[in-house]
This record gives structure tokens, C-alpha cells and sequence, in this order.
């Protein structure tokens, strides 16, 4: 009997260091802030680990923005084959170039993208395509039409390349076709996140989504939510996640960021597929796209919303920073800029906003001019 | 040392192992001889054994057997026969049941035909389990309380069949794995509005939560008067003073009310039965009767409400829900990588323009405002 419990006690002994280690696994200290974002009482709050925003604001590092570009005489830029921002002044265009060789190439260096023998040309000196600056090009195109397109979800913000690149050449989170990666078509080519029903009771004719479309819709959102670093009740009232109403503000900024990274991958990111080296693409031959947090990089706003690009006018798209004109900015681009985005205005979820002020015809017209066109 | 005993003891007996009363009339025999473990004694009885099978246990094992492989190996199968990464991953893999699209019929094995069987050997192994369950009550001449307590778990475990099958698609079905099905039950309850205003799911809660809270208060009661004979129930029950009248004097004083030795074990029956009941019901009725069980709350008076967070107009809200109402996909299909260039100015960039000598393709090239506004500007042009 009495060597029997001894046993029993030598063995919980022995154990014990084991168990404390366990235990001290469990009991690493973690506290967390939580704040109220919503109405009270209904725990619509964020929870945040103590301290964690602070050092991840901290190692945000915003690149000091490049001296100012002088005046400029107008006229035609000096160069040849400039396809892109050549509707701002030569200094400028300069200036934009050498902050993009560290925010991209990471090392000031002009071969990253040109062929230094021949900066117009688009091939190197043995014939082969630059492929960097093929698509450094579209890239360009790709955060005007961002900037100027999408202000619901860049707002006054805005990007720049360093918003994603952060110096390096290759951005956070890009994605390939894969089984994996099923659900990260939504910013693609596939539809159909909403899973809950707008009516009580079932019918045959109303939503049919099954369980699995849900999860399906689940791992959608939980990408979204670690890409922002926030929880669900950061975009909904989880009582009911359907509801727009009861939802905070941020949700219509996400919605808008949906459509933003659908229209960036359909438009811009995806047709570069035959551009890139085959190193570049993924198992089956598709081109890197993007997500939410290519450019969120689990922030709640890209880098803690740094105004980077109000000082970087040719990134801009919009020929004024809050009513301030851009200096060096060719007149006529400013109109025909302005027109794109009142035409963007007139996407179906800022109907409000164009139902305010209705856009003479003439501003149609100039759709069809795309900015250079007067050059 | 002295100790206190009772039959509430810590000290285990070693005799030659109790093999139980002979039953008349009942088939097959006991498996084993019995033997003592003195860590089972620390939990529980230390004899082991004798076991009885019987024809219903035998099926029950080898029909569970069956289920557990085809669930173990598909798993393994789903990491590529990697005995590692099946121990690592093993929290999540899954055997999913069919994909949507085969809505009722049969699909191949490796589309979720597995699935089916699994489900369909675990099932019967579950039944066979409770047949054995019941007649082993019989054959003891006990009441039949435990076979349906077991039932009424069943009974739910079966909801999860006979719901996909009222909404018409096997595909609603719980995979088998560890997270998956977990990651289930919150698919499920957003795909159905919150099942937490789901009145049914409400109950089950009530009578989960209350059995933990009768087991305790039970439990609890029954072991401090273990010192004064507690657990001689029925020579106590009459008798004055004695630990029977303590431990309902206890609850008397303390809430003005209390159980019998006798009714305190029904409480605890229904509870638990109550539990599975209830929770069956309201998975039965969800994708039948109720689509939303957020709105059948707001219908019903269930859901508080409180002021809103985002100021939009219902036409507004419509347009927000955009164009994804309705049908949803459930398959993706293969991605094939595009033969040509599918990029407006991808001509541009193999034939490098030159822009201080042609202005005109310059323009062409420029590709600044794709065609989508240009749609929208002409729509807007009266």
C-alpha cells in the first residue's frame, strides 16, 4: 500500500517539471486592449495584443520623400518612347523615376528596369525584352487608374509603389491558381461570397448556397481579417454579418476593395501573364496576383495611412491634392483626368455621389482621349 | 496510516476477479477472465473484464472499424501517404462529404462516395452498438433509461443525415475530421443567419449548460456527505439525521428547495436527454422550415435592436449587395494558362513605340483609361 503511493508520488513528481512547461506554454503573458467601435455593450469591439500595434507602427519605415522638382518650360518631354507620365514635366518624371528604383528595385539601380545603353528602349542590348520595365510600365498605369479610380478605398490616401513593394521587387502575398487558392478567385474571376438569406424562410427560387460555399466565403473573410490584422467586427455585426446597416462604416471601404483588387488582378496584374520569365509564374502558368494583404500587410491601412503620394504627383491621377494643383502637371491632362473620375463616379456604389452632381455631355467626350493625348 | 473508509474508497481489492451473474437464456458468453490494474482502480473499478460482445457488439465493432479506416486512410491519402505530415496535419484533414453539385446522388469515391461510406458503416455501427445497449439493460433486468438516453444522442447524430436530405443535397453534411468539423458548425451557422436565435439551439444550450450544473451540484452534494455514509442511500432515506436528510437539508436551507435521492436523477436523465433532443429539432427545422434565424428573431421579437452603425438608404443596401445574390458557385474550374496575350497594349510593348516621332500610336498605347469608364461615360451622355 504504502510503496504503492509512494510510487504514485515519485511519478507526479518526475512529471512535474514536463507539466510546468506546459503550463508555462500556456500562461505567456498576452495581454490584449480591446476597443469600442461600435454600440455598447454588444461587444462590437476590437481586440488588440498589448503593445502590437505600437511595434508594428514602429517598424513601418516611410522613406523620406524626394526634394521637390523645379519648374519646367512646357513642351515635349526629351525622350523617346515614353508611354507613360508623359503628362507631367521632365524634372518631375525624374524625380518619380528615382524614388521607383529604391521602393521597387530596393537598390537605386536604373539596370533594374532599363537598359542603360538605351533607357527608351525596351529591349536589352541582346534583343530580349526587359520584362521589369514592360511591367514597371503597367504597374504605373495600374496606381493612377488605382488613385484616380477608386477613391472609396484609397480616399485621400492613395498609393504608391512602396505602398506594396516596400523596396522589394517581389510584394507580400502574391497568389497562383492552385487548390489552395480556391477562394482567392473571389479578387479574380469568380463571384458569389454572399452565402446568407435576405428572406426567413427558404424557397426554391431564392438562395440555394450551400455549407460549403460558406466555408468557402469563411476563408475569404478570415484572409481579409488577417491581412488587416483586425477581427470580423472591425467590417461586421457578427449578430447578423449580412447586414449593412448594422455594420461599421469600414465595410462599404472593404466592399470597395474587393471590387478595387478584382478590377486590378482582371485588368492589370493577370494579362501580364506572357510578360514574365517563367520564374515568375506560378505551377500552372498563371501571373502573380494580389490580395488584400499585398498592400495591407496586416495593417489595418497600408502603412498606417502614410501620405506617400502627395508628394509624388505622377503617381497621383487626380491632377490636385484636396483642391491644392500639383506644380509641373500639364493643364489639359488635369481636364482629362478630372473626366475619369466623374465617370468613376458613376459606378453603381456611388450613385449618391454622381446623383449630387450630374456631369455635363462634353465630359463623355473626352473619355476617349486618354491622358497624352494632346501632346 | 489511518484512514477514514467507506465505500467511497481509495483501497483497491485484490481477489480472484468477479465474473458476474450468470443470466439465463442469454447468448454467447463473456470474453476474458478479468485482471486488476491499479491505474484503472484510480478512476474507476480495477477489474477489468470479463467483456460481452455478443452478435450486435461484434457487427458494432467491425461495422466502426470499417468507418474509422476509410476516414484514417483518406486522410493519409489527402497528404500523399506522408506518415509525418498526416501526425502533423492531423488536427486538419478531413473527409469531406460530396461536393454540391451532386445534390442526392451518388458520387464517386474520391468525390465524397467515401464519404457516404464511412457515414453509412458509422451509422450502423452506432445502431448495432445501441441494440447491444439495450439488450445487455434487459438481460441484466434493468430499466431501459440508458439505451434511450443513447437514443435521444442518436437521434441527433442522425439530424445531421436527414437534414442534408430535406434541403436536398448530401453536400450539407458534417466531414469528418477534427477542425473541419468544427469550421462546419460555423459555416453552418452563418449560412443560416446565426443559429444562435434559433430557438431549439437555445434549449439545447440550456440543458447542456444546466446537466454540467446538476452533475456538479450532485456530484458535489453526494461527496461531502460521503463522511457521514452518504452513498447507503436507501437504508438513509427514511432516517433521521442521517447524511440522506443532510445533503437535502443543504439545498432546503440553501435555496428554500430541494431534490430527492430519487428525483435528482431524473432531473439529471432529462437534462441530458433533453440536451441532444432539443439540439436535433432545431437542426431539422434550419434549411427546412427557417432560412434566417436572425430574422425569424426580428420576426418573433428575439433581437434587440440598437441604433445603426452605417447610415444607408435601402437602395443603397441593394446596391451594396451587388450582383451576388442568388445562386453561388460551388466548383471552380480548372485554370488553363491563356495561349495569346490577352493585354490591350501588349502589341506596344513587343514593337516599342516611339513617342517623340508618332504621337498618334503613342495615344493608342497609352492605355491610361481602360474601357470600362469610357462605357460608363458614353452611358451617361444623354
Amino acid at each position: 500500500m504504502k510503496s504503492l503511493r509512494h510510487r504514485a508520488q515519485a511519478t507526479v513528481v518526475a512529471a512535474s517539471p514536463a507539466l510546468l512547461l506546459l503550463l508555462g506554454a500556456c500562461m505567456e503573458e498576452r495581454r490584449t486592449d480591446s476597443v469600442q467601435i461600435g454600440y455598447r455593450g454588444v461587444a462590437m469591439e476590437q481586440n488588440y495584443t498589448r503593445g502590437d500595434v505600437k511595434k508594428k507602427f514602429a517598424q513601418v519605415k516611410i522613406p523620406d520623400p524626394l526634394p521637390p522638382a523645379g519648374e519646367y518650360p512646357p513642351g515635349p518631354l526629351p525622350w523617346r518612347n515614353v508611354q507613360v507620365l508623359n503628362d507631367v514635366s521632365p524634372t518631375e518624371f525624374l524625380r518619380t523615376m528615382t524614388a521607383m528604383s529604391t521602393w521597387v528595385a530596393g537598390t537605386g539601380n536604373c539596370a533594374y528596369c532599363h537598359n542603360v545603353a538605351a533607357l527608351w528602349s525596351d529591349t536589352l542590348p541582346n534583343g530580349k525584352p526587359i520584362y521589369t520595365k514592360l511591367v514597371a510600365r503597367r504597374m504605373l498605369q495600374m496606381t493612377r487608374h488605382i488613385n484616380a479610380q477608386y477613391p472609396q478605398h484609397v480616399k485621400n490616401t492613395g498609393v504608391t509603389c512602396y505602398t506594396c513593394h516596400l523596396g522589394k521587387p517581389l510584394p507580400n502575398g502574391l497568389w497562383f491558381y492552385s487548390d489552395q487558392t480556391d477562394y482567392l478567385r473571389h479578387y479574380l474571376d469568380r463571384d458569389g461570397a454572399r452565402v446568407v438569406s435576405q428572406q426567413m424562410a427558404p424557397s426554391r427560387t431564392g438562395n440555394r448556397s450551400s455549407v460549403k460555399q460558406t466555408e468557402w466565403t469563411y476563408a475569404l473573410m478570415i484572409s481579409q481579417s488577417t491581412s488587416l490584422g483586425v477581427n470580423c467586427t472591425y467590417c461586421h455585426n457578427s449578430r447578423q454579418f449580412a447586414s449593412w446597416t448594422q455594420a461599421p462604416p469600414a465595410r462599404v471601404s472593404a466592399y470597395h476593395g474587393i471590387l478595387m483588387l478584382r478590377d486590378v488582378n482582371t485588368s492589370y496584374l493577370s494579362p501580364l501573364q506572357p510578360v514574365y520569365p517563367a520564374v515568375r509564374l506560378g505551377n500552372l502558368g498563371d501571373a502573380p496576383k494580389a490580395q488584400c494583404v499585398t498592400c495591407h500587410n496586416g495593417n489595418y491601412k497600408p502603412l498606417y495611412g502614410a501620405q506617400m503620394v502627395k508628394y509624388y504627383p505622377a503617381l497621383w491621377g487626380r491632377p490636385d491634392w484636396n483642391g491644392v494643383p500639383f506644380k509641373g502637371v500639364n493643364r489639359s491632362t488635369m481636364d482629362s483626368t478630372k473626366a475619369r473620375m466623374d465617370s468613376a463616379a458613376a459606378t453603381p456604389a456611388t450613385v449618391k455621389k454622381s446623383a449630387k452632381g450630374p456631369s455635363s455631355p462634353a465630359t463623355g467626350g473626352v473619355q476617349t482621349a486618354p491622358a497624352g493625348g494632346t501632346r | 496510516m489511518l484512514e477514514y473508509q467507506n465505500l467511497f474508497t481509495r483501497v483497491q481489492v485484490r481477489t480472484v476477479p468477479e465474473l458476474g451473474l450468470p443470466i439465463p437464456g442469454s447468448p454467447g458468453g463473456r470474453v476474458g477472465k478479468g485482471f486488476f490494474s491499479s491505474l484503472a482502480g484510480k478512476f474507476g473499478d480495477a477489474q477489468f473484464g470479463p467483456i460481452y460482445l455478443g452478435t450486435a457488439g461484434v457487427f458494432s465493432l467491425l461495422f466502426g472499424l470499417a468507418a474509422f479506416e476509410i476516414i484514417g486512410l483518406n486522410m493519409w491519402a489527402s497528404v500523399g501517404w506522408n506518415p509525418i505530415e498526416f501526425i502533423r496535419q492531423l488536427p486538419w484533414l478531413a473527409l469531406e462529404p460530396p461536393p454540391p453539385q451532386y445534390g442526392l446522388h451518388i458520387p464517386p469515391l474520391a468525390q465524397g462516395g467515401w464519404y457516404l461510406m464511412a457515414g453509412f458503416f458509422l451509422t450502423i455501427s452506432i445502431l448495432l452498438w445501441w441494440v447491444r445497449v439495450f439488450r445487455r439493460a434487459r438481460a441484466l433486468n434493468m430499466g431501459t433509461h440508458l439505451p434511450w438516453a443513447f437514443a435521444s444522442a442518436i437521434f441527433l447524430f442522425l439530424s445531421f443525415f436527414f437534414q442534408p436530405l430535406f434541403v436536398g443535397s448530401f453536400s450539407e453534411m458534417v466531414p469528418f475530421g477534427i477542425f473541419p468539423h468544427l469550421d462546419w458548425t460555423a459555416a453552418f451557422s452563418i449560412r443560416y443567419g446565426n443559429l444562435y436565435y434559433n430557438p431549439f439551439h437555445a434549449l439545447s444550450i440550456v440543458f447542456l449548460y444546466g446537466s454540467a450544473v446538476l452533475f456538479a451540484m450532485h456530484a458535489a452534494t453526494i461527496l461531502a456527505v460521503a463522511r457521514l455514509g452518504g452513498e447507503r442511500e436507501i437504508e438513509q432515506i427514511t432516517d433521521r439525521g442521517t447524511a440522506a436528510e443532510r445533503s437535502m437539508l443543504f439545498w432546503r436551507w440553501t435555496m428554500g428547495f430541494n431534490a430527492t435521492m430519487e428525483s435528482i436523477h431524473r432531473w439529471a436523465w432529462w437534462f441530458a436527454v433533453l440536451t441532444t433532443f432539443t439540439g436535433g429539432i432545431g437542426i431539422l427545422l434550419t434549411g427546412t422550415v427557417v432560412d434566417n434565424w436572425y430574422l425569424w428573431g426580428v420576426k418573433h421579437g428575439l433581437v434587440s435592436t440598437y441604433p445603426a452603425q452605417n447610415m444607408l438608404t435601402p437602395e443603397q443596401q441593394q446596391l451594396l449587395r451587388g450582383r451576388y445574390q442568388g445562386t453561388a458557385p460551388d466548383t471552380f474550374p480548372a485554370y488553363t494558362a491563356p495561349v495569346a496575350p490577352m493585354m490591350l497594349d501588349s502589341t506596344v510593348m513587343a514593337v516599342p513605340a516611339d513617342s517623340t516621332k508618332k504621337p498618334a500610336d503613342t495615344t493608342a498605347a497609352m492605355g491610361t483609361a481602360p474601357a470600362k469608364p469610357d462605357s460608363a461615360g458614353a452611358r451617361r451622355t444623354p
